[in-house]
This record gives C-alpha cells, structure tokens and sequence, in this order.
C-alpha cells in the first residue's frame, strides 16, 4: 500500500476515533469545572480551573446532613445507588451464569423431548425488546409481592440476560468434543467429577464472555429500574441519575460527573476483558 | 435437571405468555382484582389511536435511517481496519467502546452536547461557520429525530464492524492473489470479490439491526421523551405511554404483542436467508 494510501486511513480512522470519544472528554472536562465556568459563553475546551466539587457531592453527599425542612437532593443518594447496581448487576449474573452453564450442558449431554427448541426459544427471547415483557413482569412482582424489592431487579435482569447467556453456553458446549467426558466416565469418575474437573475449565472462556455481557446488559438497564423500583434509596443508577432532572436548575457538573463516575466499571472491565469481549461478539453474544 | 429446564422455561415463556394474556383483558393496576376479557379491543383500541399510526411512521424513518448509516459506516470502517497497518488493533479495540458505555450516559452526555444555548456542537458549528445562528436540536421535531439518530449511530455502528471485520478475515487472500493476476483493479476486487462475500452476513446484520432498532426505547425515552410533542415516538414508546402513563396495561401489552408479530416476521426473514436451524448449519 502507498505511504498516501496509509496516512488517509490514519486520518479517518483518527477522526472517527475522536468522534467516538469527544462525548466523554467532554463529560469529563465538565465534570472538572466549577459551576460558573461550565455556563460560559463561548465554552471553554479544557477548564481553566480544576476542581472535584461535583464529585465531592455525589460520593459523599450522602454523609452531608442537609438543612432542615430543605429536603435531600437526589445526588445525596448517589452511592446507595451505586451499591444497589453492584448488587443487581452481580446477583443477576450469578443467575443467569450458573442456570445458563448447567442448563446448556444438559442440553448438549442428554436426550430428552423438547431438547430442540430451548436454543431457538432462547434465541427468540434474546431478540424480544424488554418493552414488551416489563410490565407483565411488573405484574406478577406485584402478585409474588416484590416490587420495589432489589431482588425483584434481579429477577427481572436474569429474564433479559438468561437468554443469550444460554445460547452462548449451547455454542459454546457443542465445540466442546464429549469423548473426554465418556473416558473419564469410564474410569469411573462421577459426572459431578467429571462436570467439575474437566467441562467448566474448558468452558471458562464461555462464561466469561457471557459473563462481561450480562454485567454490561444489567448494570445498563434503565427500563426495568423504572418501572419496578419506587423508593429513591432503592433505585439503580441509570435511574436515580435521571432525577437531577428533577429541578428547575439542572446541574451539569454533577450530570457530567455521574456520567463518568457509571461509565468507569465498564470501563475497566471492558480494559481488562477486551479479548473475551471479542471473542463474545463473534459468537453472537450482543444484544443491543 | 427437571427442576432446572422448568425454571429456564418460565424465565423465557412466562413474560410472553403473561403478555399475550394481559393483551386480550382490561386490567387497570389500581383495580387488580378487576380483569375483565375484552377480546379484540385493546387491539382495536391501538390499530384506531392515531398516536398509534404516527409512531408506527416514526419508527420506520428512526429504523430506516439508523440501520442505512449503521452498514454504510459499518462496512466502510471495517474495510479500513482490514488494513495491515501498525497499530491498527489499537483503533479495533477503542471503537468497541460505545457499545459498553449505558444509554443514560450517552443520552445525558447528548442532552449537554447538543443543548441549545450553551452546548458545544452549536458553539463549534457556529466558529466553523456551519451554521448562522443557534440550532435548537431537541426542541424541533426533525432536529430531535436526526439527534436520537445520531446517538443510535455513534452507539451501535460498532456492532456491525465487529461482525464485518470478523468475516473479512475468513475470506480467503488466494481469491484477491488471482484477481490482482488476472489485472483486476481495487474497485473490480471489491465488487467481485469482497461485496458477494459479504452479501450474506451483511444481510444478517442488516436485519438484526432493523429489529432492534425498531424496537429501541431507552435511546429516545431518555434523550427527548418521544418530544417535542409526540414526533420521536417509536411502537416502544406508545407502548410503554399507554402502560405506564395512562395505566391502560392490556392497551400497553396489546401494542407489545403487535410488535411481537412484527418481530417474528422479521425473525422469519432472518431464518430464510441464513438457514438458521438447518442441521447442517447448526454447529
């Protein structure tokens, strides 16, 4: 290829790198500024003075007593929100992982009626839009007693994430050749042994990858927060976030820094799993 | 393992099932007890809403636009990170990134960049001379739509290069040694070579994209709530409105299961051009 040929690449690959992260430096450069510089006309590129106020308020403005009769503001609950989406994000991927793991490999190692149709019904149900499927969800919450409940959002976050989780780990186990299990089984190793010691390492890969995309689909969901949660201390923080809307004044240091603050875990784990995350994507494992 | 299939059962059936039931009753959520069978009308109630009609029209300029930009761009950047050159892999792992990032970031990151008086969009298309004067991007109806498209680009495009990208690669450099022989330039080699190879993952993810498009809500709910007025309401949104708002939950449900037709005519597409389900293809 010609050094022209190579160096147009470059610039359009540049620009469309830039493109893609512009929207976050921007977050990020806004979250920094004081409150009369983010307002400034015309906007200034990269703050001219630093500081952490915005953050300050939302980890620890919980612990802030505010005046009395004042009311709390919204970002006061920002970290019990964190924590609340920490535990759906994780519980629901505990779920989804281990009836995903354990139903696909029965699926794949035994006969019996039906066993066709679970992966084309999975996959019918990873392609169904979560609108459709909420508010029935919502209803028997409210039969069982739930709503409002974090483990209502659990169970509501294993009904998106189940089943792509299970159809991976169908994929995944058909790779896997079964003469080794037969061998092992043969020596007399039980099929808990045999499950244990020679399928889940090899199925590792697997889980991780449906892993990373569970944690990513639940700790993104805004839409199951919504309707199921109530309480301000109970919500996820796609939701909880949505109420510094709320006021007449909106803030945008403290939109911005939240922004940035519920983008970092991603973005750590999708640093360190990037490979997974490929390799995820090239066995179909996306919803979006 | 009974135990287990049925609950994988009742996670993915129940929703569904409970969904097509609560379509055919008039349930109100602050009369639980009160679930009279209407039959057809909730349906008729939908197919008779003009609201209805409007966002079924939306939808399809919302689907339409996003899925053509999403191949056009998809294509157009895989071909480029096909390329042999250092550092590349570089540029393969950061345009991922959109895909992790939550909507509710993106939509409060795109409410601040295209905020009307103070956004920096505006202030960099107005010292660029783009633009005279200050485009009011969420608070005009074309201006919202073309804003939600946007975000709905810059968001799932990557999608569509990783699926590319992963098929450019299987495609055997013989086929391009023997055109280059036969004096075959690079336009020829595209056209002959790359484009019938791709036709048919291309159409997989043109239609997987289209569905879920279609479908989208928290893209627009988040970034305009269907406004200004009603004109970036999508089927998903009208749903979610007639359920929640108007608490019409049978209405609301009746919406979700026309979708689910459309869906699974979609899905029928889906299957006659990749051979899903065949045996041979299933592995």
């Amino acid at each position: 290829m010609s050094r022209w040929a190579a160096a147009l690449i470059y610039a359009v690959l540049g620009a469309v790198t830039f493109v893609v992260c512009f929207p976050l430096l921007w977050a990020i450069s806004t979250s920094l500024k004081p409150k009369d510089e983010i307002f400034r006309w015309p906007p200034t590129l990269i703050p001219e003075t630093i500081t952490f106020e915005s953050y300050r308020e939302l980890l620890f403005g919980g612990a802030v007593a505010s005046a009395p009769g004042a009311g709390v503001p919204p970002s006061a609950y920002f970290m019990d929100w964190f924590v609340n989406s920490v535990i759906v994000s994780v519980g629901s991927t505990a779920i989804s992982i281990t009836v995903a793991t354990l139903a696909a490999y029965s699926l794949t190692r035994f006969r019996f009626r039906g066993q066709r149709a679970v992966p084309y019904v999975a996959i019918l149900g990873y392609m169904i839009p979560s609108v459709i499927f909420v508010f029935p969800m919502f209803l028997t919450m409210v039969a069982l007693d739930l709503p409002d409940t974090l483990l209502s959002l659990i169970l509501g976050y294993v009904c998106i994430t189940l089943p792509f989780c299970l159809w991976l780990m169908w994929a995944f186990f058909r790779g896997v050749p079964i003469e080794i299990e037969e061998a092992a089984l043969v020596d007399g190793a039980t099929r808990l042994q045999v499950f244990r010691q020679i399928v889940l390492p090899v199925a590792l890969p697997g889980i991780i990858a449906a892993s990373i995309f569970s944690l990513i689909v639940s700790w993104n969901d805004y839409l199951f927060g919504r309707v199921f949660m109530n309480s301000m201390d109970k919500l996820p923080l796609t939701v909880g976030v949505m109420h510094f809307f709320d006021g007449t004044h909106v803030d945008w240091g403290l939109m911005m820094a939240s922004s940035v603050l519920m983008t970092l875990p991603m973005a750590i784990l999708f640093g360190f799993m990037q490979r997974h995350l490929v390799a995820g994507f090239g066995a179909g494992a996306v919803k979006g | 393992m009974l135990p287990l299939l049925v609950s994988v059962a009742l996670f993915l059936v129940w929703p569904i099932v409970e969904a097509i039931r609560l379509s055919f009753v008039r349930y109100n959520p602050l009369r639980p007890d009160d679930q009279p069978f209407v039959w057809f009308d909730n349906y008729l109630f939908v197919l008779e809403d003009p609201l209805f009609w409007e966002s079924f029209r939306q939808a399809l300029v919302w689907t339409g636009i996003s899925t053509l930009a999403q191949a056009v761009i998809g294509v157009g950047l895989a071909l480029l990170l096909h390329q042999p050159l250092r550092g590349i892999n570089a540029f393969r792992g950061l345009l991922l990134f959109p895909y992790i990032v939550p909507t509710v970031v993106i939509a409060l990151n795109w409410r601040w960049l295209f905020n009307a008086e103070i956004g920096i969009v505006n202030h960099l298309l107005l010292s660029a001379g783009i633009i005279s004067e200050r485009v009011a991007w969420l608070s005009t109806p074309d201006m919202a739509m073309a804003s939600a498209i946007l975000l709905n680009v810059w968001k799932y495009t990557p999608f569509v290069v990783i699926v590319v990208l992963a098929r450019l690669q299987t495609i055997p450099t013989e086929l391009y040694d023997a055109a280059k022989v036969d004096g075959a330039g690079a336009i020829r080699r595209f056209r002959d070579i790359t484009l019938p190879q791709l036709a048919e993952v291309l159409a997989v993810v043109v239609v997987f994209r289209t569905i879920w498009t279609f479908n989208k809500f928290e893209e627009i709910y988040l970034l305009t709530r269907g406004g200004p007025g009603t004109s970036t309401y999508n089927l998903a949104l009208y749903a979610f409105d007639q359920a929640m708002a108007n608490l019409r939950m049978g209405v609301g449900a009746a919406s979700g299961v026309i979708m689910l037709g459309l869906l699974l005519a979609g899905s029928l597409l889906y299957i006659r051009l990749t051979g899903f389900g065949r045996e041979d293809r299933a592995a």
